[in-house]
């Protein structure tokens, strides 16, 4: 099959940057607020630590209360729009993916299968052999579970889905740098969870390419497609 | 009077048995603490694990570990002695001398109890205890996954201590809305009493939905067919955290109503914005029915816009609980008792938990963050930066009331200053840790992961934690054994509980004064003032009842 990075492709939002997008405008106003409620009950402290005699005369403020609360529900109408902008590309499946990998979750193991029947599996180790994916271009993933619910995490791209069994979990990912992407999972699911790790490892798509025909089976298309199925069925 | 007679030997028993709703209230508050202790081990012995590299206890001892840490701390700890706080004073805030169905709130005492060692025997089975997380997620949790009697236990144990708090809420709400004294209507409530209304309201709409999941979950242990597949997991936690998130605020509006009594008593001065704050506290405990599912983000079936929205709408009333807070501080005459400096550190802390978690109400963020340290970070800040320090708040603000004598001031001090920095030192690293790519409810995580210098730190802050809790329990112990009297009202307190001897009587009142706003006590010592004032101090008790 061919992989080629497309234009087009390339400036499409993905997961990391849609995750820095609304990181970079959440955690400042976050660090804004605390640091100006803390500050403003400092000052409050300090000048009524002096005070001889409490200063009652008002106990309540209706009206800067409500202003307050147009203000707060403005902040919340804000936050909301970029949560929404930066959340939809993440959650519409592209039209046209250049790849599709269906991932197997299983206590305690993961198994990635490419298209020509070439499959990766992690079992139990916290040093997986990697599963390798082009970078640049979108690459779908169909994911599920075989017994209990797994985590999909993926740390450098912030991002994560749940494997449920007898569900297709589906959703897309772009690896814009080469390199080794750390994975594990990320839901509770027994007693070796904490061995259940995978490793992706993002390179151009012409050694992708290369990659994945030296790990083709040494069979035809239409048999390494039934015996892929026939090995995760037996293991 | 008329009554059997309880051998006076059996004090246990009697603690057991009375129906006096400061008993079981303390009977709970007690049980729940001794829980809260034995949770606590269990914390140090998964910290010891993570700051020594292993070798402490097994993966599969350290899942029974984190399983039963959060269960107690949920089930057995924080939710029950909130209500057995309000058990004890609502009645008391109300002007009542009983609370209503006082055999219930009793029933619910023995249900906390026996759902504890429900839970807590499984470590004595040969499986071990449960050791499918405090969610017991579906089909981690089923007879496949988790065989083993461990498991069996910890459903009935949920099952029964989740039955007896929302017996407690009934009993609550009914004293809250039914037996108020003369002159105390619905807005002159106290806001600590407010706060016990909405916290009993969450409780009675959202507690059963846990019991039917986990009614369904032992049926599908036993007979299968209820929670198959896929689908089954999806309805298991729509079911458990649709209990689950209203339990958060559960969990919170007590020990900010807690706060806010501390808070204006020792500024001096009434509880500003009252009917905002009550406003606001409605408005958000109704909104907290909405939001579940936020929980459910990276599961890809639900529709996350949707609980992004009324997740993230929560900052309206929570923002104004807030200026609520800190206005009462404003302008007033402040006192820095340790009861004023735990309130002072809960409206800190637990800001640090609340703006986290309008982070992780936002999707995208969520997908990088969920199931991560952060996590584990955002919900310790609400739950032990916040509410309990809001509890030793109550505690030290309450502790005359309940027995009399005064807790010391020194030891106080000593605790609290422990308390915030093993806290901070514990849970903030966990923030960092979390957005790295730490991934909770594991025993060991490998050298070359970099981790262990802020594990090393974290174990550090949690033994200092312990050594604040040492501290607290040898400050009541010293306290009881060479009493400082208290007296009615040791701080000029504003509401009723302070209008009656400490501890109160069976009946809690001998008589009881007007009741013209939400601060009956502060309005006495201002009538008083303005009295004095103009020369007539005598008939100031009951001048000018309308």
């Amino acid at each position: 099959m061919g992989v080629e990075v497309r234009d087009t492709l390339a400036s499409m939002p993905d997961t990391l940057h849609a995750y820095d997008h609304v990181r970079g405008i959440y955690f400042p106003i976050a660090i804004g607020v605390f640091a100006l409620v803390v500050g403003t009950l400092l000052v409050l402290v300090v000048l009524g630590a002096r005070r001889r005699r409490a200063d009652a005369a008002r106990s309540e403020a209706p009206r800067v209360e409500l202003a307050y609360a147009i203000v707060l529900g403005l902040v919340v109408a804000f936050l909301l729009v970029v949560t929404f902008r930066a959340e939809s590309p993440i959650d519409r499946a592209v039209a046209d993916p250049r790849l599709r990998i269906e991932v197997t979750a299983a206590q305690w193991s993961w198994r990635f299968s490419y298209p020509n029947g070439a499959t990766v599996d992690a079992v139990s180790t916290w040093h997986p052999p990697r599963a390798y994916v082009p970078t640049g271009v979108e690459v779908e993933f169909f994911g599920s579970s075989r017994d209990v619910i797994h985590g999909f995490w993926v740390p450098q791209l912030h991002f994560q889905r749940q494997f449920l069994p007898g569900f297709t979990t589906r959703f897309d990912l772009r690896f814009d740098k080469p390199g080794r992407y750390g994975g594990e999972c990320s839901v509770f699911c027994g007693e070796q969870h904490s061995e259940m790790h995978f490793a992706i490892e993002a390179v151009s798509p012409e050694r992708f390419e290369r990659w994945l025909d030296a790990h083709a089976p040494k069979v035809s298309m239409q048999g390494a497609k039934t015996s892929a199925r026939k090995a995760s069925v037996t293991r | 009077m008329s009554t059997v007679a309880i051998p006076a030997a059996a004090a246990p028993l009697r603690a057991l048995a009375s129906t006096d709703h400061k008993r079981v209230a303390l009977g709970a508050g007690a049980v729940a603490f001794a829980f809260f202790i034995a949770g606590g081990v269990l914390a140090l012995l998964m910290r010891t694990q993570l700051a020594a590299d292993g070798g402490v206890v097994s993966q599969a001892n350290y899942n029974q570990l984190f399983t039963m840490h959060g269960s107690t701390m949920v089930y057995l700890f924080v939710v029950p002695v909130a209500l057995a706080v309000g058990l004890y004073f609502v009645p008391l805030q109300v002007g009542a001398a009983e609370i209503a169905g006082p055999r219930v709130a009793l029933a619910g005492l023995w249900l906390l109890v026996l759902g504890g060692l429900s839970m807590w025997s499984g470590f004595l089975t040969s499986g071990g205890a449960a050791a499918a997380s405090w969610w017991g997620f579906d089909p981690l949790s089923d007879s496949l996954h988790s065989p083993g009697s461990g498991m069996e236990l910890w459903i009935f144990g949920v099952m029964l201590a989740t039955a007896g708090q929302i017996l407690w809420a009934g009993c609550i709400i009914l004293t809250a809305l039914r037996r108020r004294a003369p002159g105390m209507t619905l807005m002159r409530m106290p806001v600590f009493s407010w706060t016990m209304v909405a916290t009993c309201l969450l409780v009675l709409f959202s507690f059963p939905a846990l019991i039917l999941a986990l009614a369904l979950l032992w049926t599908q242990r036993h007979f299968g067919g209820v929670l198959t597949g896929g689908l089954g997991a999806v309805d298991y936690q729509q079911l458990f955290w649709f209990y689950g998130h209203p339990a958060v605020y559960v969990m919170f509006f007590p020990f900010v109503g807690m706060v806010g009594e501390v808070l204006a008593t020792f500024s001096s001065k009434r509880f500003f914005g009252y009917r905002a704050f009550i406003f606001a506290l409605l408005a958000f405990a109704g909104l907290s029915m909405t939001v579940w599912a936020h929980h459910m983000f990276t599961m890809g079936q639900v529709t996350n816009k949707y609980f992004a929205l009324t997740s993230t709408i929560l900052i309206v009333p929570a923002g104004i609980e807030y200026f609520d807070l800190v206005a009462t501080v404003w302008r007033g005459r402040l006192r820095f008792t340790t009861a004023f400096l735990f309130a002072l550190a809960f409206v800190v802390q637990f800001l640090i938990g609340g703006l986290t978690g309008v982070i992780l109400a936002s999707p995208p963020l969520d997908y990088g963050l969920n199931m991560s340290y952060f996590v584990v970070a955002h919900f310790h800040y609400t739950i032990f930066a916040g509410s309990a320090f809001g509890l030793f708040a109550g505690i030290y603000y309450w502790f005359p009331k309940l027995t009399g004598a005064m807790l010391r001031e020194r030891l106080g001090k000593l605790q609290f200053a422990l308390m915030i920095i093993g806290t901070n030192l514990t849970f903030f690293p966990m923030f960092v840790l979390g957005a790295n790519g730490m991934t909770r409810r594991i025993a060991t995580y490998p050298k070359s992961t970099g981790w262990q210098g802020l594990n090393v730190l974290e174990t550090a802050g949690s033994f200092v934690i312990a050594l604040s809790v040492l501290v607290f329990l040898a400050n009541v112990v010293v306290s009881l054994r060479s009493r400082i009297p208290a007296g009615e009202d040791p701080w000029e307190a504003q509401t009723l509980e302070w209008a009656t001897s400490s501890p109160p009587p069976r009946y809690n009142f001998d008589a009881l004064p007007p009741v013209r706003s939400y601060a009956p006590l502060l309005d006495l010592r201002e009538q008083l003032a303005s009295d004095t004032a103009v020369g007539s101090p005598l008939n100031s008790f009951n001048k000018g009842t309308p």
